[in-house]
């Protein structure tokens, strides 16, 4: 990385005693250019390090007054395929205004990527974000295929800690320019007076807020006839769907939407709202975790999963939710013989069937292995009960977290030159205010809303990306919510080893990146 | 890349990181305020440490949400049914005046980016306004599953 230029900063308006000195503060290291850091070598230029001297606020009541819309622009360059790409970082912020209104919403934070020298009326752009919601985008953008990653080494929990970055021989930047954004109240993004970051901490506001933004940054960067993407994770699914018909309805057409791990319907998700609901979406999941752990009888080889998960699906599909139906119902006791086939199956003995026979992920990664918790996101992920990394509850979240904790402020500091006086918010507690109310559900369906995008614009692709591992959201039961949009030639759906981050499993990770490459190629095609 | 910044795992050590924050800020100040006199030493701002506030993670939903859905999911003629609410409802709304048509002027005013690019197309009559009938046979004609 060598440092070419520090785009100016504007005067923030003041918000306290701290914020207006510490403009004085930017203003000052860039006249003095003092900085350094960074890892250009001795022959580099010292690199002025950009401060937004701008205090941003998790907490509910949160607003800032205005914002500007400063950056800090460095540039790098990265070997891919043999291939020196050259791209320059931005790391700032954007004001999302009203569709209608035009009244200054929320400041975001982005970080983006853009291939040097690359003609933007046709170079695809994609907008990164996970879920929560309350998450900011730092799983993705440090772990996915930003042009650095963090190494986890997953599914191990033996890597050596704080996770290197490197250079990520499986990045995007090759295929699309990548824009990592932070949802409001998240890592730096805030809402802007009269608004609070509560007044967007809901499935509609939330969606129609990354709008405002997506509408921004296009405008901003001369990007409207650029093909577009969204690539959200989790709960990032739920917001895409939404998402999605709010641009198509705003007149911004998209070419696709990678759905990682998803979640399109709350209504029909046994681990999120309790085994109220038929948890039969999970059963091949478990399938594959029981094989993971050699607990199924017999056990496939890894080599044999796609064909043993096909029979799960057809095992899930007409017997286990027909007999979870009649459970639920009219409390009717599960044969014997589906007992044993299911502990069979699944690694969970019969006794456990018998408790719980609509077998929540809750238990099911509590119990498999006695003495041991296996991990929800990666369920090949396990720790002793009571061990450190179980303490949490979950071992496969927990390893990562102080990593892609330290990685980002120190990667915002040293490689983008990006400095500010606030805490980048990892996970917020939005979540436990979050309005989860959506076209007249308490809670949301999303899939009329991918409906009604694909309604709108018929060339719209959509990508959905599955981890087998994964005890969060069940690929099964994405399946089935994707199937409701009946047969339709452009929703693909892919399936990879790995829990609900797919991208940290090395093999995965490259497997993937080659199918994202065919869908931005078969999504740009002309028609 | 050395690590310089802690992670923070509980609300309590969140506001404790909080206020460190702040004097971190504070001591960074003073090292401008002597700069002014002389050059101040080559040395990268440091921002402070990441926070996380909850260990919730997605999806999630507080307890007194987690109720049996009222109706099935829609699908099929259903889910063409509520596809069509969602933009009939969205035509309503810049349908400021209830005539059952809307100008190319008032989708914009409503935000419908997407009937103002294809105003013209809507419009074959050429009348200055579409129903929302118009619309749907322009969307059918596209490609799109609606009855």
């Amino acid at each position: 990385m060598f440092w070419m230029g520090v785009a100016v900063p504007s005067i923030a308006p003041a918000r306290s005693l701290t914020t207006r000195l510490g403009s004085c503060l930017a203003v000052a290291l860039l006249l003095a250019g003092c900085g350094g850091g960074g890892s250009g070598g001795s022959a580099a230029p010292p690199a002025p390090t950009f401060t937004d001297a701008v205090l941003y606020s998790s907490a509910a009541t949160a607003s800032l007054p205005g914002a500007a819309e400063i950056s800090a622009v460095t540039h790098h360059q990265l070997t891919l395929n043999g291939a020196t790409l050259h791209y320059t970082a931005t790391a700032g912020h954007l004001t999302a205004r009203g569709l209608t209104s035009n009244a200054p919403e929320a400041t975001f934070f982005y970080v983006a990527y853009t291939l040097d020298g690359a003609n933007a009326a046709t170079r695809p752009v994609t907008f990164f974000y996970n879920g929560g919601p309350g998450s900011s985008s730092v799983w993705l953008h440090l772990g996915s295929y930003g042009p650095k990653r963090l190494v986890t080494g997953d599914p191990a929990t033996t890597a050596p800690t704080p996770f290197p970055l490197v250079d990520n021989a499986e990045s995007l930047i090759d295929v699309s320019d990548l824009v990592f954004v932070d949802a409001v109240g998240t890592g730096l993004s805030e809402a802007i007076a009269p608004n609070v970051n509560l007044n967007f901490w809901g499935v509609d506001a939330d969606a129609a807020v990354f709008r405002d933004f997506v509408i921004r940054y296009v405008a901003a960067n001369n990007r409207m006839t650029s093909p577009k993407f969204l690539f959200g994770e989790s709960y990032g699914t739920t917001r895409s769907a939404v998402l999605a018909d709010l641009l198509e309805s705003a007149g911004v057409e998209l070419a696709g939407v990678i759905l990682q791990s998803s979640v399109l319907d709350y209504n029909v998700a046994c681990g999120v709202i309790a085994p109220i609901v038929s948890c039969a979406g999970y059963l091949p999941s478990y399938g594959a975790v029981g094989a993971w752990y050699n607990l199924d009888n017999p056990n496939p080889a890894t080599a044999a999963l796609p064909v043993f998960i096909a029979q799960m699906r057809t095992l899930a599909g007409n017997q286990y939710d027909p007999a979870v139906t009649a459970f639920l119902t009219t409390g009717a006791a599960p044969a014997a013989g589906l007992l044993s086939q299911l502990a069979n199956t699944t690694g969970m003995p019969v006794a456990g069937w018998q408790t719980h026979f609509n077998l929540d992920p809750g238990f099911y990664h509590a119990n498999l292995i006695p003495g041991t918790l296996i991990g929800l996101y990666d369920a090949r992920v396990s720790a002793p009960i009571g061990s450190p990394l179980a303490i949490e509850g979950d071992p496969s979240s927990t390893f990562l977290n102080a990593s892609f904790a330290s990685a980002i402020t120190t990667y915002l500091n040293a490689d983008l030159q990006y400095t500010n006086p606030s805490s980048y918010v990892l996970v917020s507690n939005a979540i436990q205010a979050w309005t989860f109310t959506h076209d007249g559900r308490p809670l949301p369906d999303t899939i009329p809303d991918l409906a009604a995008a694909l309604a709108q614009n018929p060339q719209l692709k959509v990508l959905s990306v599955n981890g087998y591992h994964d005890l969060v959201t069940p690929f099964f039961q994405t399946e089935r919510d994707l199937a409701r949009l009946g047969p339709l030639a452009n929703v693909q759906l892919r399936f990879y080893l790995g829990g609900h981050m797919t991208y940290l499993d090395d093999g995965s990770r490259a497997l993937a990146k080659a199918d994202l490459a065919q869908f931005y190629h078969g999504a740009t095609a002309a028609p | 890349m050395a690590a310089d910044a802690v992670s923070i795992s509980d609300g309590a050590s969140a506001r404790r990181c909080s206020r460190r924050g702040l004097a971190l800020a504070g001591a960074v100040l003073a090292v401008v305020v002597l700069g002014a006199a002389a050059p101040a030493p080559a040395a990268t701002p440091r921002s402070p440490p990441a926070t996380i506030e909850t260990t919730i993670r997605d999806p999630w939903v507080p307890p007194e949400l987690r109720t049996p859905p009222r109706s099935p999911a829609p699908q099929g003629a259903d889910l063409r049914a509520q596809v069509e609410r969602k933009l009939k409802a969205g035509f309503d709304r810049a349908d400021v005046d209830r005539s059952g048509t809307v100008t190319r002027d008032q989708a914009r005013a409503a935000g419908l980016g997407y009937l103002v690019k294809h105003f013209d197309d809507i419009d074959r009559q050429r009348a200055g306004a579409v129903s929302f009938d118009d619309v749907k046979r322009f969307l059918r004609g596209r490609g799109a599953q609606l009855d």
